[in-house]
């Protein structure tokens, strides 16, 4: 019995043993290093290479990787290297905070650059907050916040429908059927176009939510058959905008009479299309890849270079490119002060910079001063810019919302 | 009137989606009791093929039919050889199997591939709509249609009026009497297999136009041609078609009156019940295992 | 079963032995790391619970994430109502923006740590009950109960992404306050968090190893060799499938109230077909037989995920699948069965009484039939 037992005992052993081994940190070298003062500056990049929105957010990694190769290339920032610690969150808002919640802990990164989605952005707000980290969001999103850990590079909704729903009201008439999918941003988006409609005496004719990644529109198209609005005010994301203008496009709806107009259409939805589907739709955006000036040619010349003739540059990956500048500028700003995500932040405040849409500035609600236009897509796939804005907008994330703003101290009730 | 006849148009297209996916997953699942859990992917590596030949070759989707079902096959071919044959004792191991061989397929396209969207061009001369008694009916739905009806009856025609289809009968019927009389039921479970793969290939180059091309389109359908493969009834094709009706008909209806995810839970839940007080489903054949 | 049950004995010593002492100083007993490790242990716990409906009565739960997700969205509904103290009507932030009026009734009585802990374990049994209630007595077996438990799963992931207003939607349940847990407030990066957890892992399987040595475990067995069969001998044996459905449940429901601490926050993600089906695969891989082995499946996969996904960022899930195909095809048994088949040729060549050796060689072969027959499951 014995021996019988001491065997049994050595088999379990050897597997505890074997398992154990794997949780021996000294064994699997590389991540465990801690980084010292002076040498390399640690960067979070959190874009999902895979998943529903991986359509929009591999091309989001690539500008900002593009920004980070380019500032090394040219020194670093006062003489030290960026180190870019990249993961893939797969497009899911609990693998954002977790991988964020990495990030911050274990790699101990300064800022983090990240998300297209609203939610992936609200998973990774509490770790950046709780940990007082900086998280550089460069997305377009619904405004109604007013975090002092992020920095947001991308249009708030005075920003984008401030003239949008008007003018659309104007051209095609006011009753809108609000289409998106079923989050946070497009439930906002369409709470402040309501406000606007009924302020113009426009109507909505009908508000619907699919589920993130969902493909199959034929009884949306079935509905507006049915209902007949004016204008369709779209605010879905990634794959379901790709299937729904397929699908408006397939079913032989006309643009002239029901077009559909976007508010995260960019040119990389529209290759995915396909450029003839597209045509005759609207998308307000502060940028479009036909955009012309000397930064933009370089931009875009620059992007191609490096990813091939066919990939576009658009509104938001143009924002994770000066994200990343703006970032640079903060830190040479500091110049041999303590980097801190808190004084990365303060430096960065009131900070201009030549972006590739035009001068845009750092308000000091963290949010960015930036350039609207109204753009048609062609069948070639671009947008053809039919209003611009005359100087740059500054951004108010509490537009629609009476006796609320956001500060330099965070959100001011009246 | 017009929207009622609208979302029965809607159902049936919707059922044609189904019917195609889900018919190589019925045969296959009829014929050996294999729950395969990868048949989605093969759904998306009939889509990929679709985009390879039209992009490097210029072959539109309905010409490259033949060469996605034969590709599709070979690939269900090799799995079955090499993976599922030393499984058929164990249908809950094959789930898992199955599971883990669409993970491999799925990771494989990704890498060579990469996760972005494809885009597929219907063939030019299916655009349009028809527009009869009010409704829009896109030729390319119809077309679908069509080729379901048709698939369905080449099905029929092989299982009832060939000899591989006799002998793939008789081995569901009983298999080791089959082998006595001469049938090597490893070759007919291998063409099975390989015939249910070129379904899903063909299917997945069919809904092309219709969905984004993403290495994750796979799962999206699985559980779905799942669902239609249970409710049907073990090796019945009658109850695959019944199910796929069913199943179609109902999520065009109830999305129309409700929403998208309440019809897709009421059919989920629809279909537990229907399971629990009739698990052998709607048509079964009735066998001896 | 005295073998069986002296080898979990002692493989659960060593295992208590090696999640008490060693992985906490391998973490230097705090931080990131050792959040980490508890995470894995959770992970264990998971895997262990569905060995014990799959391995013992060879009932294959494919939505055990269902019950694990309940748990942590009940421990996170009460985190997040702590949170949420300041807001209006002491509403979450997500009611807010969905312009919800107040809390609705369902979700008031989470405001107290007690029920919250109750509800926790009961809420999962008492659905686990009911569908292997509807399911059991219908004499429902094999794939069916895959699919029905898959199916349910996937309704109720839909219904809480849908409902944004009751459940914040896809996004989950974020910004959790730490729970107080009787005038301690848990820090889960310390070291007394770990404990914690890996205290409810060892109570969890120790009652686990005590239900399955009783008679009732005896009968499990039995069901799952042959169900007609123990039916003929008077046992009922949808109740005692229930009863071994519904202890999983609650196993599970504990795994996911304390992964919601760990993490920080609930998601449907978590109650998706994917970890339903990694929780089985690690189970699978250590072993379904054994709840113990299961555990240390589940901790070593997540381990080799944790280092490995690294260095190969890309092809680590194409690796998984790859073992998940490998340890269908070869290891049915698991590591578990591998080691038991070990011991065996071990014990054999070492034998000095030839008696001795031919009794082991007839067991060998006795369980090895048993073993071939439980395979058809």
């Amino acid at each position: 019995m014995k021996r019988r037992d001491l065997l049994k005992g050595v088999a379990f052993a050897g597997v505890a043993g074997a398992t154990g081994l794997g949780g021996f940190p000294g064994i699997w070298t590389g991540r465990n290093a801690a980084w010292a003062a002076g040498s390399d500056i640690p960067v979070g990049v959190l874009f999902s290479k895979t998943g529903a929105v991986a359509v929009v957010e591999s091309t989001l990694h690539d500008a900002c990787m593009m920004a980070i190769e380019e500032i090394n290339d040219n020194g670093g920032i006062n003489g030290r290297k960026i180190r870019p610690f990249v993961e893939d969150p797969a497009s899911d808002p609990a693998t954002f905070a977790d991988r964020a919640n990495r990030l911050v802990r274990r790699d101990k990164v300064v800022s983090i650059f990240g998300s297209y989605t609203s939610s992936s952005r609200q998973a990774v707000l509490p770790v950046v907050e709780g940990q007082n980290n900086l998280y550089w969001y460069p997305t377009l999103y619904e405004g109604r916040e007013c975090s002092r850990n992020v920095m947001y590079g991308g249009a708030v909704p005075n920003q984008q429908q401030q003239d949008y729903v008007p003018w659309l009201k104007e051209k095609f008439g006011g009753r809108f059927y609000l289409l998106g999918n079923n989050y946070v941003y497009p439930r906002e988006e369409n709470n402040v176009a309501r406000k606007i409609l009924k302020g113009i005496g426009g109507e909505v004719v009908n508000e619907e939510y699919v589920p993130m990644g969902h493909d199959s529109f034929s009884s949306i198209v079935s509905q507006l058959r049915r209902d007949k609005p004016d204008v369709i005010f779209c605010t879905l994301v990634g794959d379901s905008d790709v299937a729904f203008q397929r699908e408006y496009h397939n079913a032989g709806l006309d643009p002239k009479t029901m077009p559909v107009a976007s508010l995260t259409r960019s040119e990389i939805e529209v290759k995915a299309i396909g450029g003839k589907a597209a045509a005759g739709h609207f998308s307000s955006a502060p940028y479009f890849m036909g955009h012309q000036s000397a930064e933009n040619k370089k931009f875009v010349e620059a992007y191609l270079k490096k990813y091939g003739q066919d990939q576009v540059t658009h509104f938001v990956n143009e924002a994770a490119y000066f994200q990343v500048y703006q970032f640079k500028n903060a830190v040479e700003r500091i110049g041999s002060g303590e980097l801190t995500p808190s004084a990365i932040r303060d430096a960065a405040v009131g900070q201009r910079f030549m972006a590739p849409q035009g001068e845009i500035e750092i308000a000091d609600n963290l949010h960015t001063y930036l350039w609207p236009k109204i753009g048609q897509w062609q069948a070639n796939g671009q947008a053809k810019v039919l209003v611009d804005s005359k100087s740059r907008i500054a951004p108010e994330p509490y537009w629609a919302y009476e006796g609320q703003k956001c500060t330099a101290e965070g959100l001011q009730e009246s | 009137m017009y929207s009622w006849l609208n979302e029965i148009f809607i159902g049936l297209s919707l059922t044609s989606i189904l019917l195609i996916i889900a018919l190589g997953l019925a045969i296959i699942y009829g014929t050996m009791g294999v729950i395969n859990l990868a048949h989605g992917q093969f759904v998306m590596i009939g889509a990929y093929v679709a985009w390879f030949l039209q992009s490097q070759f210029g072959i539109g989707i309905i010409v490259g039919l033949p060469l996605i079902f034969i590709a599709g096959a070979l690939l269900g071919l090799v799995i079955e050889r090499t993976i599922i044959q030393r499984l058929y004792r164990s249908p809950l191991d094959t789930i898992l199997a199955t599971w883990g061989i669409g993970i491999v397929l799925e990771q494989l396209v990704r890498g060579l591939f990469g996760s972005d969207s494809r885009y597929v061009a219907r063939s030019e001369f299916l655009d349009g709509n028809l527009i009869l008694a009010g409704i829009h009916m896109s030729y390319y739905r119809l077309f679908i249609i069509g080729f379901a009806l048709f698939t369905l009856a080449v099905t029929w025609f092989l299982l009832f009026r060939t000899e591989f289809g006799t002998k793939l009968r008789a081995v569901i019927q009983n298999k080791e009497i089959s082998e006595c009389y001469g049938v090597s039921a490893n070759r007919v479970y291998a063409m099975t297999f390989a015939y249910g793969a070129g379904l899903a290939a063909i299917a997945g180059a069919l809904i092309t136009p219709m969905v984004s091309v993403t290495p994750t389109m796979g799962t999206k359908v699985v559980v779905d041609a799942f669902l239609v493969v249970i409710v049907g009834g073990v090796g019945s094709i009658a109850g695959t078609a019944a199910a796929a009706l069913m199943i179609g008909e109902a999520s065009a209806w109830l999305s129309y009156l409700l929403n998208e995810t309440t019809a897709r839970i009421l059919i989920l839940l629809g279909v537990i019940v229907l399971i629990r007080f009739r698990p052998q489903g709607l048509f079964p054949n009735k066998v001896r295992r | 079963m005295n073998k069986g049950f002296s080898i979990d004995c002692i493989g659960y010593a060593l295992f208590a032995v090696f999640v008490v002492l060693i992985i906490p100083w391998s973490a230097n007993y705090s931080g990131y790391d050792l959040n980490v490790y508890a995470r894995y242990l959770v992970l264990g716990m998971a895997a262990a619970a569905v060995a014990l409906s799959w391995g013992t009565a060879g009932i294959l739960n494919l939505g055990q994430a269902l019950t694990f997700g309940i748990g942590s969205y009940i421990m996170a509904m009460h985190l997040k109502l702590k949170a949420s103290g300041a807001q209006a009507g002491g509403m979450p932030d997500f009611m807010v923006w969905t312009n919800m009026e107040k809390l609705p009734w369902f979700w008031e009585p989470f405001q107290s740590v007690s029920f919250t802990l109750a509800a926790g374990i009961l809420v999962p049994v008492a659905i686990a009950s009911l569908i292997g209630g509807f399911m059991f007595r219908g004499r429902i077996t094999g794939v069916f109960v895959a699919i029905i438990t898959l199916s349910f799963m996937l309704a109720v992931q839909l219904w809480i992404i849908s409902e944004q207003r009751f459940t914040g939607g896809q996004n989950g349940l974020t910004g959790l306050a730490t729970l107080e847990l009787f005038d301690w407030s848990v820090d889960v990066y310390g070291l007394a968090f770990y404990y914690m957890v890996a205290g409810c892992l060892l109570v969890v399987l120790t009652l686990g190893l005590l239900f399955l040595r009783s008679k009732a475990g005896l009968v499990l067995r039995a069901i799952k060799a042959d169900p007609e069969r123990t039916r003929f001998f008077g046992y009922d044996v949808s109740t005692y499938e229930i009863v071994a459905f519904a202890i999983s449940a609650g196993i599970a429901g504990i795994a996911g109230m304390l992964y919601a601490m760990i993490l920080g926050f609930a998601s449907p993600t978590y109650m998706g077909l994917s970890l339903s089906l990694a929780f089985v695969i690690w189970a699978a891989v250590g072993g379904r037989e054994s709840i113990v082995a299961a555990t240390l499946g589940g901790i070593g996969v997540n381990m080799a995920e944790g280092r490995l996904s690294d260095l190969f960022f890309d092809q680590w899930t194409l690796i998984l699948g790859v073992i998940f195909i490998v340890v269908v095809l070869f290891l049915p048994r698991g590591l578990f069965g591998l080691v038991m088949d070990l011991r065996i040729k071990l014990e054999s060549h070492f034998m000095a009484n030839p008696i001795s050796r031919m009794n082991t060689s007839l067991d060998k072969h006795r369980s090895e039939t048993t073993a071939s027959q439980r395979e058809g499951k």
